[in-house]
Protein backbone atom coordinates (compact mmCIF):
# COMPACT_ATOMS: atom_id res chain seq x y z
CA UNK A 1 0.00 0.00 0.00
CA UNK A 2 1.59 3.13 -1.14
CA UNK A 3 1.57 6.35 1.73
CA UNK A 4 -0.44 9.56 0.75
CA UNK A 5 0.90 12.54 -0.60
CA UNK A 6 1.11 14.79 2.52
CA UNK A 7 2.26 18.08 2.23
CA UNK A 8 5.51 20.08 3.10
CA UNK A 9 5.55 21.57 6.39
CA UNK A 10 6.87 25.36 6.28
CA UNK A 11 7.02 28.30 8.79
CA UNK A 12 4.54 29.77 6.30
CA UNK A 13 2.28 27.27 6.26
CA UNK A 14 2.37 25.50 9.05
CA UNK A 15 -0.60 27.83 11.90
CA UNK A 16 -3.17 26.39 8.95
CA UNK A 17 -1.73 22.98 9.35
CA UNK A 18 -1.54 23.12 13.20
CA UNK A 19 -5.06 24.26 13.42
CA UNK A 20 -6.44 21.08 11.22
CA UNK A 21 -5.22 18.78 13.88
CA UNK A 22 -6.33 20.96 16.67
CA UNK A 23 -9.84 21.03 14.86
CA UNK A 24 -9.68 25.01 13.62
CA UNK A 25 -9.79 26.69 10.53
CA UNK A 26 -6.82 28.96 9.82
CA UNK A 27 -6.62 31.39 7.56
CA UNK A 28 -4.26 34.40 6.99
CA UNK A 29 -5.43 37.98 6.79
CA UNK A 30 -3.62 40.91 5.12
CA UNK A 31 -2.08 43.35 8.21
CA UNK A 32 -2.80 46.44 6.15
CA UNK A 33 -6.00 48.36 7.06
CA UNK A 34 -7.10 49.29 4.17
CA UNK A 35 -7.16 46.10 2.65
CA UNK A 36 -7.90 43.09 5.83
CA UNK A 37 -8.28 40.28 3.17
CA UNK A 38 -8.59 36.68 3.97
CA UNK A 39 -5.90 34.54 2.23
CA UNK A 40 -5.68 31.34 0.94
CA UNK A 41 -3.54 29.18 0.27
CA UNK A 42 -1.02 30.13 3.05
CA UNK A 43 1.30 33.32 2.00
CA UNK A 44 4.69 35.42 2.42
CA UNK A 45 2.76 38.45 0.84
CA UNK A 46 -0.86 39.39 0.46
CA UNK A 47 -1.96 38.79 -3.21
CA UNK A 48 -4.58 41.70 -2.99
CA UNK A 49 -2.15 44.23 -2.12
CA UNK A 50 1.29 43.27 -1.81
CA UNK A 51 1.70 43.75 2.19
CA UNK A 52 3.95 41.77 3.92
CA UNK A 53 2.43 41.13 6.61
CA UNK A 54 -0.66 38.68 7.76
CA UNK A 55 -2.36 38.15 10.84
CA UNK A 56 -3.35 33.95 11.29
CA UNK A 57 -7.42 34.28 12.16
CA UNK A 58 -9.87 31.26 12.81
CA UNK A 59 -12.35 30.91 9.68
CA UNK A 60 -15.97 30.32 10.73
CA UNK A 61 -15.34 27.22 8.60
CA UNK A 62 -18.71 27.86 6.50
CA UNK A 63 -18.78 28.57 2.41
CA UNK A 64 -20.58 27.25 -0.14
CA UNK A 65 -19.89 24.51 -2.64
CA UNK A 66 -18.35 26.66 -6.06
CA UNK A 67 -17.60 23.51 -7.89
CA UNK A 68 -17.57 19.97 -7.65
CA UNK A 69 -16.18 16.45 -9.33
CA UNK A 70 -16.86 12.88 -7.86
CA UNK A 71 -13.16 11.28 -8.58
CA UNK A 72 -13.34 7.67 -10.25
CA UNK A 73 -9.55 7.42 -11.11
CA UNK A 74 -7.38 8.92 -8.48
CA UNK A 75 -4.26 10.51 -9.31
CA UNK A 76 -2.55 8.78 -7.03
CA UNK A 77 -2.94 4.76 -5.89
CA UNK A 78 -3.46 5.60 -2.58
CA UNK A 79 -6.50 6.69 -2.85
CA UNK A 80 -7.96 3.64 -4.62
CA UNK A 81 -9.84 2.39 -1.94
CA UNK A 82 -11.64 5.64 -1.34
CA UNK A 83 -13.37 5.58 -4.95
CA UNK A 84 -15.82 7.25 -5.60
CA UNK A 85 -15.24 10.27 -3.89
CA UNK A 86 -16.44 14.13 -4.35
CA UNK A 87 -13.56 16.90 -5.05
CA UNK A 88 -15.45 20.33 -4.29
CA UNK A 89 -13.74 23.72 -4.51
CA UNK A 90 -15.85 25.96 -1.75
CA UNK A 91 -15.81 29.55 -1.67
CA UNK A 92 -15.33 30.47 2.26
CA UNK A 93 -17.57 33.22 3.31
CA UNK A 94 -14.24 35.01 4.31
CA UNK A 95 -13.90 34.76 0.65
CA UNK A 96 -11.06 33.08 -0.54
CA UNK A 97 -11.52 29.53 -2.43
CA UNK A 98 -10.30 25.99 -0.52
CA UNK A 99 -10.24 22.40 -2.35
CA UNK A 100 -11.26 20.03 -0.32
CA UNK A 101 -13.55 16.77 -0.35
CA UNK A 102 -17.51 16.17 1.12
CA UNK A 103 -17.38 14.28 3.72
CA UNK A 104 -19.54 11.05 3.43
CA UNK A 105 -20.24 9.08 0.80
CA UNK A 106 -20.88 10.38 -2.63
CA UNK A 107 -24.93 9.35 -2.77
CA UNK A 108 -26.58 11.83 -4.72
CA UNK A 109 -24.25 14.29 -6.21
CA UNK A 110 -26.96 16.44 -8.12
CA UNK A 111 -27.30 20.57 -7.38
CA UNK A 112 -24.78 20.50 -5.25
CA UNK A 113 -23.28 24.05 -6.75
CA UNK A 114 -24.05 26.59 -4.18
CA UNK A 115 -25.43 24.64 -1.16
CA UNK A 116 -23.81 25.92 2.42
CA UNK A 117 -21.37 23.47 4.03
CA UNK A 118 -19.44 23.20 7.10
CA UNK A 119 -15.73 22.37 7.67
CA UNK A 120 -15.15 18.90 9.46
CA UNK A 121 -11.77 17.23 10.48
CA UNK A 122 -10.72 14.18 8.68
CA UNK A 123 -7.93 12.09 9.98
CA UNK A 124 -6.13 11.60 6.50
CA UNK A 125 -2.65 10.35 7.49
CA UNK A 126 -1.58 9.49 11.58
CA UNK A 127 0.01 12.66 11.74
CA UNK A 128 -2.10 14.98 9.55
CA UNK A 129 -6.13 15.82 9.67
CA UNK A 130 -7.23 17.46 6.56
CA UNK A 131 -9.98 20.09 6.27
CA UNK A 132 -13.38 18.34 4.83
CA UNK A 133 -16.46 19.83 4.54
CA UNK A 134 -19.85 18.00 4.95
CA UNK A 135 -23.37 19.98 3.67
CA UNK A 136 -24.91 21.96 6.40
CA UNK A 137 -28.22 22.48 6.22
CA UNK B 1 1.57 45.35 -40.99
CA UNK B 2 4.06 47.42 -39.79
CA UNK B 3 3.04 47.16 -36.48
CA UNK B 4 4.15 43.78 -35.56
CA UNK B 5 7.01 43.03 -33.38
CA UNK B 6 8.14 40.20 -35.12
CA UNK B 7 8.36 41.65 -38.37
CA UNK B 8 11.52 40.15 -40.63
CA UNK B 9 10.94 37.32 -38.56
CA UNK B 10 9.89 33.95 -40.43
CA UNK B 11 8.50 30.89 -39.54
CA UNK B 12 10.67 28.40 -42.19
CA UNK B 13 10.08 25.17 -41.17
CA UNK B 14 7.93 22.65 -38.70
CA UNK B 15 8.49 19.15 -37.91
CA UNK B 16 7.46 16.37 -35.69
CA UNK B 17 8.71 13.11 -34.35
CA UNK B 18 6.63 10.03 -34.28
CA UNK B 19 4.33 9.81 -31.72
CA UNK B 20 4.40 6.35 -29.48
CA UNK B 21 2.72 5.55 -26.35
CA UNK B 22 5.88 4.13 -24.85
CA UNK B 23 9.17 4.31 -25.71
CA UNK B 24 12.95 3.67 -24.33
CA UNK B 25 14.25 6.88 -25.69
CA UNK B 26 15.68 9.75 -23.66
CA UNK B 27 14.15 12.79 -23.84
CA UNK B 28 17.18 14.09 -25.15
CA UNK B 29 16.89 11.71 -28.28
CA UNK B 30 13.13 12.64 -28.70
CA UNK B 31 14.42 16.57 -28.25
CA UNK B 32 16.43 16.02 -31.53
CA UNK B 33 14.45 13.99 -33.14
CA UNK B 34 12.42 17.23 -33.54
CA UNK B 35 14.90 19.28 -34.16
CA UNK B 36 16.32 17.73 -37.27
CA UNK B 37 12.81 17.35 -38.33
CA UNK B 38 11.92 21.06 -38.24
CA UNK B 39 15.60 21.47 -39.54
CA UNK B 40 14.90 19.35 -42.74
CA UNK B 41 11.68 21.15 -43.07
CA UNK B 42 13.62 24.24 -43.28
CA UNK B 43 16.55 22.88 -45.64
CA UNK B 44 18.63 23.71 -42.37
CA UNK B 45 21.54 22.37 -40.58
CA UNK B 46 22.42 21.92 -37.08
CA UNK B 47 25.64 24.59 -37.88
CA UNK B 48 23.30 27.13 -38.52
CA UNK B 49 21.47 27.07 -34.94
CA UNK B 50 22.26 30.28 -33.59
CA UNK B 51 19.92 30.10 -30.47
CA UNK B 52 17.26 27.11 -29.02
CA UNK B 53 13.94 27.69 -27.02
CA UNK B 54 13.46 24.27 -25.58
CA UNK B 55 10.29 22.71 -23.31
CA UNK B 56 10.44 19.62 -21.66
CA UNK B 57 9.01 18.70 -18.26
CA UNK B 58 11.53 15.79 -17.80
CA UNK B 59 14.36 17.17 -18.82
CA UNK B 60 15.40 18.61 -14.96
CA UNK B 61 18.35 18.02 -14.01
CA UNK B 62 19.51 19.20 -17.18
CA UNK B 63 18.62 22.60 -18.88
CA UNK B 64 18.47 23.89 -21.94
CA UNK B 65 22.24 25.17 -21.73
CA UNK B 66 23.14 21.41 -20.82
CA UNK B 67 20.96 20.27 -24.34
CA UNK B 68 23.55 22.92 -26.11
CA UNK B 69 27.07 21.61 -24.73
CA UNK B 70 24.86 17.87 -25.80
CA UNK B 71 24.14 18.79 -29.23
CA UNK B 72 27.55 20.89 -29.81
CA UNK B 73 25.67 24.12 -30.16
CA UNK B 74 26.63 27.43 -29.60
CA UNK B 75 24.08 29.71 -28.79
CA UNK B 76 23.61 33.54 -28.91
CA UNK B 77 19.70 33.41 -27.46
CA UNK B 78 18.16 30.60 -24.90
CA UNK B 79 15.03 30.17 -24.17
CA UNK B 80 13.44 27.56 -21.48
CA UNK B 81 9.66 27.34 -20.67
CA UNK B 82 8.43 26.96 -17.49
CA UNK B 83 5.08 28.11 -18.23
CA UNK B 84 3.96 24.18 -19.05
CA UNK B 85 1.85 24.16 -22.31
CA UNK B 86 1.57 27.85 -22.80
CA UNK B 87 5.73 28.12 -23.13
CA UNK B 88 5.76 27.39 -26.39
CA UNK B 89 4.21 29.84 -27.94
CA UNK B 90 5.91 32.42 -25.54
CA UNK B 91 9.24 30.81 -26.66
CA UNK B 92 8.51 31.63 -30.55
CA UNK B 93 7.54 35.09 -29.70
CA UNK B 94 11.09 35.63 -27.54
CA UNK B 95 12.90 33.92 -29.92
CA UNK B 96 11.26 36.23 -32.76
CA UNK B 97 12.02 39.36 -31.18
CA UNK B 98 15.63 38.51 -30.30
CA UNK B 99 16.26 37.51 -34.32
CA UNK B 100 14.53 41.12 -35.24
CA UNK B 101 16.92 42.78 -33.01
CA UNK B 102 19.48 41.17 -34.55
CA UNK B 103 20.88 38.64 -32.18
CA UNK B 104 20.82 35.67 -33.70
CA UNK B 105 19.62 34.78 -37.17
CA UNK B 106 18.08 31.09 -36.68
CA UNK B 107 16.37 30.06 -33.53
CA UNK B 108 15.24 26.61 -33.00
CA UNK B 109 11.41 26.25 -30.77
CA UNK B 110 11.29 22.53 -29.73
CA UNK B 111 9.05 21.03 -27.27
CA UNK B 112 8.87 17.56 -25.93
CA UNK B 113 8.79 15.05 -23.59
CA UNK B 114 8.66 10.87 -23.10
CA UNK B 115 5.32 10.20 -20.71
CA UNK B 116 3.38 7.67 -19.57
CA UNK B 117 0.56 7.63 -17.45
CA UNK B 118 2.28 6.65 -14.05
CA UNK B 119 4.95 9.57 -14.72
CA UNK B 120 2.50 12.09 -15.85
CA UNK B 121 0.08 11.30 -12.67
CA UNK B 122 3.93 11.71 -10.20
CA UNK B 123 4.73 14.62 -11.98
CA UNK B 124 1.37 16.18 -11.06
CA UNK B 125 1.37 15.18 -7.03
CA UNK B 126 4.35 17.84 -7.34
CA UNK B 127 4.07 19.99 -10.07
CA UNK B 128 4.94 23.10 -7.70
CA UNK B 129 4.15 24.26 -4.17
CA UNK B 130 0.49 24.58 -4.32
CA UNK B 131 -0.16 21.17 -5.93
CA UNK B 132 1.74 19.54 -3.82
CA UNK B 133 0.73 21.01 -0.46
CA UNK B 134 -3.10 21.78 -0.95
CA UNK B 135 -4.28 19.72 -3.61
CA UNK B 136 -2.49 16.28 -3.77
CA UNK B 137 -3.24 15.51 -0.08
CA UNK B 138 -6.63 15.06 -0.81
CA UNK B 139 -6.43 12.72 -3.57
CA UNK B 140 -7.42 15.37 -6.29
CA UNK B 141 -7.36 12.97 -9.26
CA UNK B 142 -4.33 15.07 -10.90
CA UNK B 143 -5.33 17.47 -13.57
CA UNK B 144 -8.03 15.01 -14.67
CA UNK B 145 -9.67 16.29 -11.43
CA UNK B 146 -8.58 19.97 -11.53
CA UNK B 147 -10.59 20.36 -15.09
CA UNK B 148 -13.49 18.20 -13.88
CA UNK B 149 -14.50 21.13 -11.50
CA UNK B 150 -14.13 23.24 -14.26
CA UNK B 151 -16.20 21.43 -16.75
CA UNK B 152 -19.07 21.25 -14.07
CA UNK B 153 -19.30 24.47 -13.57
CA UNK B 154 -18.68 25.67 -17.11
CA UNK B 155 -21.92 23.34 -17.72
CA UNK B 156 -24.19 24.31 -14.99
CA UNK B 157 -22.90 27.65 -15.54
CA UNK B 158 -23.79 28.34 -19.17
CA UNK B 159 -25.99 25.55 -20.08
CA UNK B 160 -23.56 23.51 -21.83
CA UNK B 161 -23.96 20.04 -22.58
CA UNK B 162 -21.61 16.87 -22.53
CA UNK B 163 -22.88 16.52 -26.23
CA UNK B 164 -21.12 20.03 -26.93
CA UNK B 165 -17.79 19.26 -26.26
CA UNK B 166 -18.27 15.39 -27.51
CA UNK B 167 -18.98 17.26 -31.00
CA UNK B 168 -15.46 19.01 -30.43
CA UNK B 169 -13.98 15.29 -29.38
CA UNK B 170 -15.34 13.59 -31.88
CA UNK B 171 -14.29 16.16 -35.10
CA UNK B 172 -10.64 16.06 -33.74
CA UNK B 173 -10.81 12.32 -33.89
CA UNK B 174 -12.46 12.54 -37.20
CA UNK B 175 -9.48 15.17 -38.37
CA UNK B 176 -7.08 12.70 -36.44
CA UNK B 177 -7.85 10.14 -38.90
CA UNK B 178 -6.32 11.99 -41.82
CA UNK B 179 -3.39 12.45 -39.77
CA UNK B 180 -0.79 9.34 -40.04
CA UNK B 181 1.44 10.55 -37.31
CA UNK B 182 -1.83 10.25 -34.32
CA UNK B 183 -2.29 7.67 -32.07
CA UNK B 184 -5.62 7.76 -31.71
CA UNK B 185 -7.37 7.23 -35.27
CA UNK B 186 -10.10 4.77 -35.06
CA UNK B 187 -13.01 6.40 -35.89
CA UNK B 188 -15.24 7.90 -32.75
CA UNK B 189 -18.88 8.11 -32.86
CA UNK B 190 -20.57 10.63 -30.44
CA UNK B 191 -21.88 7.54 -28.48
CA UNK B 192 -18.59 6.69 -27.67
CA UNK B 193 -17.62 9.81 -25.85
CA UNK B 194 -20.65 9.68 -23.91
CA UNK B 195 -20.51 6.14 -22.64
CA UNK B 196 -16.73 6.03 -22.13
CA UNK B 197 -15.20 4.87 -19.13
CA UNK B 198 -15.80 7.56 -16.25
CA UNK B 199 -12.37 9.11 -14.74
CA UNK B 200 -14.12 12.54 -12.86
CA UNK B 201 -17.57 13.05 -13.84
CA UNK B 202 -18.13 14.63 -15.64
CA UNK B 203 -14.90 13.79 -17.33
CA UNK B 204 -15.07 10.76 -19.16
CA UNK B 205 -12.15 8.94 -20.90
CA UNK B 206 -11.81 10.89 -23.96
CA UNK B 207 -11.83 14.22 -22.26
CA UNK B 208 -8.36 13.37 -21.11
CA UNK B 209 -4.77 13.23 -23.04
CA UNK B 210 -3.41 10.35 -23.16
CA UNK B 211 0.39 10.65 -22.22
CA UNK B 212 2.74 9.69 -24.63
CA UNK B 213 6.07 10.13 -26.00
CA UNK B 214 6.90 12.71 -28.86
CA UNK B 215 8.36 16.09 -29.77
CA UNK B 216 7.38 19.41 -32.14
CA UNK B 217 9.60 22.22 -33.37
CA UNK B 218 9.30 24.91 -35.42
CA UNK B 219 12.23 26.95 -36.58
CA UNK B 220 13.03 30.57 -36.70
CA UNK B 221 14.75 32.75 -39.51
CA UNK B 222 16.01 36.09 -39.96
CA UNK B 223 14.35 37.88 -43.35
CA UNK B 224 18.04 37.46 -44.75
CA UNK B 225 18.25 33.90 -44.24
CA UNK B 226 14.81 32.87 -44.74
CA UNK B 227 14.72 34.51 -48.71
CA UNK B 228 17.03 32.08 -49.47
CA UNK B 229 15.77 29.22 -48.10
CA UNK B 230 13.25 28.17 -50.93
CA UNK B 231 10.78 27.37 -48.17
CA UNK B 232 7.49 28.83 -48.33
CA UNK B 233 7.21 31.13 -45.25
CA UNK B 234 4.94 31.73 -42.60
CA UNK B 235 5.18 35.13 -40.36
CA UNK B 236 4.18 35.97 -36.99
CA UNK B 237 1.35 38.24 -37.55
CA UNK B 238 1.13 39.20 -33.68
CA UNK B 239 0.90 37.44 -30.45
CA UNK B 240 1.04 37.80 -26.82
CA UNK B 241 0.77 36.54 -23.16
CA UNK B 242 -0.67 36.76 -19.66
CA UNK B 243 -0.15 34.68 -17.11
CA UNK B 244 -2.36 34.76 -13.85
CA UNK B 245 -5.33 36.37 -15.08
CA UNK B 246 -7.73 37.22 -13.47
CA UNK B 247 -6.05 37.13 -10.24
CA UNK B 248 -7.41 35.65 -6.80
CA UNK B 249 -10.34 34.22 -9.10
CA UNK B 250 -10.01 30.30 -9.89
CA UNK B 251 -13.35 29.76 -11.18
CA UNK B 252 -13.91 32.73 -12.85
CA UNK B 253 -14.29 30.80 -16.34
CA UNK B 254 -11.76 33.07 -18.26
CA UNK B 255 -8.25 33.27 -18.82
CA UNK B 256 -5.77 34.84 -20.14
CA UNK B 257 -6.63 35.69 -24.19
CA UNK B 258 -9.07 37.81 -23.13
CA UNK B 259 -5.88 39.94 -22.33
CA UNK B 260 -3.74 38.81 -25.32
CA UNK B 261 -6.62 39.23 -27.98
CA UNK B 262 -7.51 42.82 -28.42
CA UNK B 263 -3.21 43.27 -28.87
CA UNK B 264 -2.81 40.63 -30.97
CA UNK B 265 -5.15 41.35 -33.67
CA UNK B 266 -4.36 45.24 -33.85
CA UNK B 267 -0.92 44.23 -34.26
CA UNK B 268 -1.70 41.30 -37.06
CA UNK B 269 -4.52 43.68 -38.80
CA UNK B 270 -7.07 40.78 -38.50
CA UNK B 271 -9.98 39.84 -36.41
CA UNK B 272 -11.19 36.70 -35.58
CA UNK B 273 -13.55 36.71 -38.82
CA UNK B 274 -10.25 36.26 -40.88
CA UNK B 275 -8.62 32.63 -39.64
CA UNK B 276 -9.06 29.97 -41.21
CA UNK B 277 -8.12 27.49 -38.56
CA UNK B 278 -7.66 27.63 -34.84
CA UNK B 279 -5.14 25.28 -33.12
CA UNK B 280 -6.16 25.34 -29.91
CA UNK B 281 -4.75 23.88 -26.32
CA UNK B 282 -6.79 20.94 -25.71
CA UNK B 283 -5.87 19.68 -22.59
CA UNK B 284 -9.40 19.16 -21.70
CA UNK B 285 -12.21 20.28 -24.25
CA UNK B 286 -13.62 23.18 -21.78
CA UNK B 287 -10.38 25.09 -22.00
CA UNK B 288 -10.87 25.33 -25.86
CA UNK B 289 -14.57 26.11 -25.00
CA UNK B 290 -12.84 29.17 -22.64
CA UNK B 291 -9.65 29.62 -25.63
CA UNK B 292 -12.85 30.20 -28.32
CA UNK B 293 -14.62 32.82 -26.03
CA UNK B 294 -11.34 34.82 -24.95
CA UNK B 295 -10.43 34.65 -28.76
CA UNK B 296 -13.49 36.10 -29.73
CA UNK B 297 -14.32 33.41 -31.62
CA UNK B 298 -17.27 32.66 -29.49
CA UNK B 299 -19.47 34.86 -27.79
CA UNK B 300 -18.53 34.80 -23.90
CA UNK B 301 -20.93 32.09 -22.08
CA UNK B 302 -22.10 30.61 -25.75
CA UNK B 303 -18.82 28.57 -27.06
CA UNK B 304 -21.18 25.67 -26.36
CA UNK B 305 -23.65 27.01 -28.87
CA UNK B 306 -20.56 28.20 -31.10
CA UNK B 307 -20.14 24.64 -31.59
CA UNK B 308 -23.45 23.25 -31.88
CA UNK B 309 -23.73 25.71 -35.31
CA UNK B 310 -20.38 24.82 -36.34
CA UNK B 311 -18.57 21.79 -38.08
CA UNK B 312 -14.59 22.36 -36.58
CA UNK B 313 -13.21 19.29 -38.55
CA UNK B 314 -10.61 19.76 -41.33
CA UNK B 315 -13.21 20.88 -44.15
CA UNK B 316 -16.07 22.26 -41.83
CA UNK B 317 -17.03 25.65 -41.39
CA UNK B 318 -14.42 26.45 -38.67
CA UNK B 319 -11.34 24.05 -38.62
CA UNK B 320 -10.27 23.06 -35.13
CA UNK B 321 -6.95 20.99 -34.76
CA UNK B 322 -6.41 19.70 -37.82
CA UNK B 323 -4.31 17.18 -36.86
CA UNK B 324 -6.77 16.11 -33.96
CA UNK B 325 -4.73 17.64 -31.38
CA UNK B 326 -3.30 16.41 -28.13
CA UNK B 327 -6.68 14.50 -27.69
CA UNK B 328 -6.54 12.08 -30.33
CA UNK B 329 -3.01 12.79 -31.19
CA UNK B 330 -1.45 12.22 -27.66
CA UNK B 331 -0.07 14.59 -25.64
CA UNK B 332 3.57 14.37 -24.81
CA UNK B 333 4.26 16.20 -22.05
CA UNK B 334 5.17 20.00 -22.79
CA UNK B 335 5.30 18.83 -26.60
CA UNK B 336 1.29 19.33 -25.81
CA UNK B 337 2.34 23.25 -26.36
CA UNK B 338 3.90 22.67 -29.78
CA UNK B 339 1.80 20.50 -31.57
CA UNK B 340 -0.50 23.00 -32.49
CA UNK B 341 1.92 25.51 -33.70
CA UNK B 342 3.54 22.62 -35.68
CA UNK B 343 -0.12 21.40 -37.49
CA UNK B 344 -0.84 25.27 -37.93
CA UNK B 345 2.60 25.68 -39.67
CA UNK B 346 1.84 22.93 -41.84
CA UNK B 347 -1.20 24.06 -42.75
CA UNK B 348 0.21 27.17 -43.97
CA UNK B 349 2.74 25.97 -45.93
CA UNK B 350 -0.29 24.08 -47.40
CA UNK B 351 1.34 20.64 -46.04
CA UNK B 352 -1.42 19.35 -44.29
CA UNK B 353 -2.02 16.40 -46.70
CA UNK B 354 -5.27 14.57 -46.88
CA UNK B 355 -6.46 17.09 -44.00
CA UNK B 356 -5.63 20.59 -45.67
CA UNK B 357 -7.62 23.53 -45.08
CA UNK B 358 -8.84 24.86 -47.69
CA UNK B 359 -7.31 29.12 -48.52
CA UNK B 360 -5.61 28.43 -45.63
CA UNK B 361 -4.08 31.90 -45.42
CA UNK B 362 -4.21 32.81 -41.62
CA UNK B 363 -5.05 31.14 -38.43
CA UNK B 364 -4.46 31.45 -34.56
CA UNK B 365 -2.78 29.39 -32.73
CA UNK B 366 -2.77 29.11 -28.45
CA UNK B 367 -1.20 27.54 -25.63
CA UNK B 368 -2.07 26.71 -22.04
CA UNK B 369 -0.50 25.39 -18.46
CA UNK B 370 1.50 25.38 -15.56
CA UNK B 371 -1.64 23.90 -13.55
CA UNK B 372 -1.04 25.21 -10.17
CA UNK B 373 -3.89 25.44 -7.11
CA UNK B 374 -7.03 25.04 -9.49
CA UNK B 375 -5.82 26.29 -13.15
CA UNK B 376 -3.78 26.86 -15.21
CA UNK B 377 -1.45 29.97 -14.82
CA UNK B 378 -0.30 30.96 -18.18
CA UNK B 379 -2.07 31.71 -21.72
CA UNK B 380 -0.87 32.49 -24.61
CA UNK B 381 -1.38 32.69 -28.42
CA UNK B 382 -0.47 33.41 -32.09
CA UNK B 383 -1.50 34.95 -35.47
CA UNK B 384 0.44 33.21 -37.97
CA UNK B 385 0.01 34.07 -41.51
CA UNK B 386 0.97 32.47 -44.99
CA UNK B 387 3.44 34.93 -47.00
CA UNK B 388 2.90 34.60 -50.62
Amino acid sequence: MTEKPTPRITAINKPFWDGCNQGRLMLQRCAAPECRKHVFYPRVCCPHCGHGALDWVEASGRGRILTYTEIHRPGHDAFLGEVPFLFIAVGLDEDPTIHSRLAGPAADNAGLIGRPVKVVFHQSTERQKLPFFALAG
Amino acid sequence: MARTPYEGVFVVGAGQTVYQKRSDKTVHRVIWEALDAGLRSARLAQRDVQGLALTCFLLPPDNVTTVCEHFGIEARFLFQGLYGGASSIIGMLHAARAIRDGNADVVACVAADAFDVAAHNEMLDRFNGPMRDYLAPYGFGGANGVFALHTRLYMETFGARREDFGRLCVAQRANAGQNPNALLRTPMSLDDYLNARLIAEPLRLYDCVMPCVGGDAVILASEQVARRLGVPLVRIAGGGEMHNYPANDVYSLRGGWERIAPRMYEQAGCGPRDLAFAQLYDDYPVMEAIQLEGLGIAPRGKAHEWLRANDTTWRGTFPINTGGGQLSAGQAGASGGMIGVVEGVLQLRGEGGERQVKNAKRGIVAGYGLVAYGRGQSASAAVLERVD
